[in-house]
């Protein structure tokens, strides 16, 4: 998550018009899962890598790193799909252990090949969007799709503080285990507790002293901020918009198929 | 045209005592304030420093006695509020609790919205105060990746934007690096030059007495002791009672008057670099 946040204020994307970036995101996601089908997936896929990598300049290993997480989520998950034990072998492979097989079926195959590349791709999507689009832009759309304030304000405040929390966290496990606060398994059982419970007593003196310098700005029960918003670029959404058609085409097709 | 009255803030005979705690906070303090003067706050930790700062723009309401600002004592209805918030301002000690928003530019837009100022009038007292205080260079970077002294310029324009008449700022310099606490200083400076009354608290004796129009000495929630600075720093048994040093420069004046090393001409110097000029 920290790298996440470190790269997207790096991204060469940045400064690109954030509702763009989240209409384009949000709509090939949608296309992907909504046809399942690879036509739209690999070419989702292709070009939200091109541009992360490419446009966004985000090391192309620091990418792979990101996607090898949800890969490893597949690959358990789509096992049971793939796997079967039964008596009798199966098209694609088998492999005997005693009179049992492990096996599977060449549908089964391809249908694990395709789950495979359509969720990878809809993962790209959220890639990015979140690599290329700070959380302060991401809540200034919300913002403007008129998500309930309260949430916006939750939402601002909890990626704000959180960074805080981490940072306090680390300082008190730091302290810790110069006094050999994790000489072993007991010991450090013990230190967790001790800094879980520290944290949250600083996290409540924190909030108070947060309301009342936010008070002393005549803070009123609402967060008002002034939004920041890139301007957009004709050329983007034109691009934007032949592209998404695209893909609405291709979804269309892949389901009358 | 209101009159501009000399005391900008007075504080008659206030107490104030938190919740979970026996001991009051303050006891029955009593001060005035002139405007536009420069007011180091000296004390002890828990000597009620910060709590008197927070009684003045209205977040702790005295249990007795009353704040005047500008002559009318604090209202504490929601307009009454609003009105002495925008005209004291106050620069928590630490910034990670006044800072509430990642983003540089939304954090300092807050205060200002809040005054019911317009959308466009904002945008462009933000950018001026961006541009003021040299926040412009990482303006850009979320809130998390600011270092303290980045942070604290941060917490000042939050203040400022506002455009108070009176500006606390509470140890402004503590946990700050040598060129942080020059900038910062240097701000303090251009606050008073526009007139602005700063009240800071601050545990830097040289500084204070170089830079204040007045030292107000706190203990135990009352006024120990307040004046021109060199009155409050020949008051030793006052000095000693806040656990506070007197001014190296004072401290060498003195002994070098003994040996004749300076002339007595121009009166006791306030800071290192005057005493320096003045060495036979």
């Amino acid at each position: 998550m920290i790298l996440i946040d470190k790269l997207c204020y790096r991204s060469g994307l940045r400064y690109v018009n954030a509702t763009e970036k989240f209409v384009y995101a949000v709509l090939s996601l949608v296309f992907c899962v909504v046809s399942g089908s690879v036509a739209v997936a690999v070419p989702v896929f292709l070009i939200n890598g091109i541009l992360t990598v490419g446009k966004g300049k985000i090391p192309l290993s620091r990418y792979i790193r990101l996607l090898q997480i949800p890969a490893a989520f597949l690959i358990l998950g789509t096992a049971a799909i793939l796997i079967n034990i039964s008596e009798v072998p199966m098209d694609a492979f088998a492999f005997p252990i005693g009179k049992w097989y492990i096996t599977g079926s060449v549908e089964s195959v391809i249908r694990v090949c395709r789950l495979c590349i359509t969720a990878l791709s809809a993962v790209s999507c959220l890639y990015f969007l979140s690599l290329n689009t700070t959380m302060t832009d991401i809540l200034g759309v919300l913002r403007k799709l008129h998500l309930p304030d309260l949430l916006i304000e939750l939402m601002m405040l909890i990626y704000r503080f959180i960074f805080l929390l981490l940072e306090t966290a680390s300082a008190i496990t730091t302290a810790q285990e110069s006094r050999l606060g994790n000489r072993d398994y007991r010991t450090r059982i013990r230190s967790f507790g001790a800094m879980a419970s520290a944290l949250f007593v600083q996290a409540l003196k924190r909030s108070n002293m947060l309301y009342d310098a936010m008070e002393s700005r005549c803070y009123d029960g609402t967060i008002r901020v002034l939004p920041q918003e890139q301007p957009a670029r004709k050329k983007e959404i034109i691009w934007i918009a032949v592209y998404e058609i695209l893909l609405l085409l291709i979804t269309i097709w892949s389901i009358i198929e | 045209m209101k009159q501009e009255k000399e005391w900008v803030i007075e504080a008659q005979n206030i107490s104030y005592t938190y919740e979970e705690n026996e001991k009051p906070a303050l006891e029955g303090m009593s001060l005035k304030i002139r405007r536009g003067s420069k007011v180091a706050f000296m004390g002890g930790n828990g000597s009620g420093k910060s709590t008197f700062f927070l009684c003045l723009n209205g977040i702790r309401k005295p249990d007795e006695g009353r704040v005047l600002i500008d002559g009318e004592p604090v209202s504490y209805t929601r307009k009454g509020l609003l009105d002495v918030r925008r005209r004291v301002g106050i620069v928590f000690q630490e910034p990670d609790d006044q800072l509430f928003s990642a983003s540089v530019y939304q954090e300092i837009s807050f205060g200002i919205l809040n005054l019911g100022v317009g959308e466009e009038k904002a945008r462009k007292e933000v950018e001026r105060v961006i541009r003021e205080l040299g926040i412009l260079p990482f303006q850009d970077r979320p809130a998390h990746a600011l270092s303290g002294g980045q942070k604290k310029l941060v917490a000042i324009a939050d203040i400022l934007v506002m455009d108070p008449e009176v500006m606390i700022l509470d140890e402004p310099a503590s946990s700050l690096d040598p060129k942080h606490t020059k900038i910062v200083r240097g701000i303090v400076e251009g606050l008073t030059e526009r007139g602005i009354t700063v009240l800071m608290a601050t545990h830097d004796m040289d500084h204070a007495f170089g830079w204040a129009d007045e030292i107000v000495l706190m203990h135990e929630g009352r006024v120990l002791k307040s004046g021109i600075p060199l009155e409050v720093c020949s008051d030793r048994g006052a000095l000693e009672k806040a656990n506070l040093e007197v001014p190296a420069v004072l401290r060498l004046y003195e002994k070098m008057r003994e040996k004749g090393m300076v002339s007595p001409e121009g009166g006791i110097p306030r800071t290192m670099e005057e005493l320096e000029r003045r060495l036979v």
